[in-house]
């Protein structure tokens, strides 16, 4: 399992944190998200064996929205 | 009764678009799901502007919504029933008042900034709910959906009640109120009244920013979020009136334009024996003059007086007392210096006026 921080820049609203969160239960492998709208970012907890960070980008793009890895914690 | 019909008007004129500002996050994931069922069920398209899908038929969020206002005026009530409890066992006196009004006007306003895209830094000013609390509506509604044409009663109607651990501004003013009761019916009433009065304004202007596009969405928004602007101002404004602070707006214009009109005081001449009628409206004269170096006694009257201006509060004397509808109450202020300038106000700190000493 790894932590790693993606800038989500454009989150407009508190709900755009519902909606990013909710991409940990479409994916398998992911295990946390948690999102915040006030530092416009969000620290993931996978298992990069069932789960590439291309494949997290493209989940938050489904949903509208930019993901960028940030750095790794 | 008359606390009751104020907290209702209150939420009618201020506390719906105050309430939406803060609370509209709430609303909008208790009607994501909703939402989400009419993207699958119906054409779509990409919101230019956010990327994500859009239903291009109007979205069925009436019926939500208004679960979601139902749910929150029931919160509110229970909640008004424990401030009640609380407020017969504490007391809030007119300085923990004052600081109370001046923090709720600048989350106020840092709302209103955050809306208005202001600066990041705004973004503090939200109140989130926790994350275990929306990861459960998220996975519930999520379970709830496993046939598509049946609509989701739980989210709304929890997250409306969950409103209760956000307030808005003019919630939380009339959670002040509510526990200054120090009775649980009387609380109940007045948080009731007022969640029901927010809930017309609510439900239009959450209804119509539903159905309209993204571009009208956005001035609404924008339109909410001035009025909220001016709401912080003068809440703040009224936590500085009620600590008798010269910064407030009225004391502030009185200091640089100076001169008092006819209609604001009676004689200039300073007495030791003072005047004040209370009105509903207000106090009159504003200013009164008294004799600098002696003690005075200022006599406040009133005649069915029944509006806030009754709770008197003269910061300088520690002195807060709820006068009678209608009667004389004496009121011995001791000697004070040449040019002190003696401020007093409601306990809402809205009706002002002061005693200027000299000789």
């Amino acid at each position: 399992m790894v932590k790693k921080i993606f800038r989500v820049d454009d989150m407009h609203c508190p709900n755009c944190t519902m909606r990013v969160e909710s991409i940990e239960d479409d994916l398998p492998g992911i295990k946390q998200v948690s999102a915040s709208y006030q530092k416009g970012q969000m620290l993931v907890e996978y298992d990069e064996t069932q789960v590439s960070e291309a494949q997290i980008v493209a989940a938050v793009k489904a949903r509208g929205y930019q993901a960028v890895m940030a750095v790794s914690s | 009764m008359n606390q009751i019909i104020v907290a209702f008007v209150t939420g009618l004129t201020t506390g719906g678009l105050s309430c939406l500002a803060v609370q509209g996050g709430l609303l909008a994931s208790s009607l994501a799901h909703q939402l989400e069922q009419d993207v699958l069920n119906q054409p779509s398209a990409r919101s230019k502007k956010y990327g994500h899908k859009v239903s291009q038929s109007r979205p069925q969020t009436a019926l939500p919504i208004a679960l979601f206002l139902g749910a929150k005026v029931v919160a509110y009530t229970l909640l008004g029933i424990l401030l009640g409890f609380l407020g017969s066992v504490l007391t809030l006196n007119a300085t923990l008042r004052a600081i109370l009004f001046i923090a709720i006007g600048i989350f106020m306003v840092g709302n209103a900034l955050r809306m208005l895209n202001v600066h990041p830094i705004f973004r503090y000013f939200v109140i989130e709910p926790p994350k275990f609390i929306t990861r459960y509506i998220r996975r519930t509604a999520k379970s709830k959906g496993g046939s598509q044409t049946r609509p989701d009663w739980i989210t709304p109607l929890f997250l409306g009640a969950l409103t209760v651990l956000i307030p808005c501004g003019v919630t939380q003013a009339m959670m002040a109120v509510a526990l200054a009761t120090g009775d649980p019916l009387q609380g109940a009433a007045i948080m009731a009244a007022f969640a029901l009065g927010a809930s017309p304004v609510f439900f239009i202007v959450a209804y119509l920013t539903t159905q309209l596009g993204s571009r009208l969405e956005g001035l609404f928004m924008r339109f909410v979020a001035l009025v909220v602007l001016i709401l912080g101002l003068v809440s703040i404004n009224n936590g500085l009136n009620l600590t008798g602070s010269p910064l407030s707006a009225r004391n502030l214009s009185q200091t640089f334009f100076a001169p008092q009109q006819s209609s604001q005081a009676s004689s200039t001449i300073p007495s030791s024996t003072l005047t004040l009628t209370v009105a509903n409206n207000g106090y009159w004269p504003r200013r009164l003059y008294a004799t600098a170096g002696e003690a005075v006694l200022m006599n406040a009257v009133t005649q069915e007086t029944y509006s806030c201006a009754r709770d008197l509060v003269i910061p300088a004397l520690g002195i807060e007392t709820l006068l009678p509808a209608t009667g004389t109450v004496p009121i011995d202020i001791p000697p004070q210096p040449v040019g002190t300038v003696m401020r007093f106000s409601c306990s809402m700190g809205m009706y002002t006026g002061e005693i200027v000493f000299g000789q």
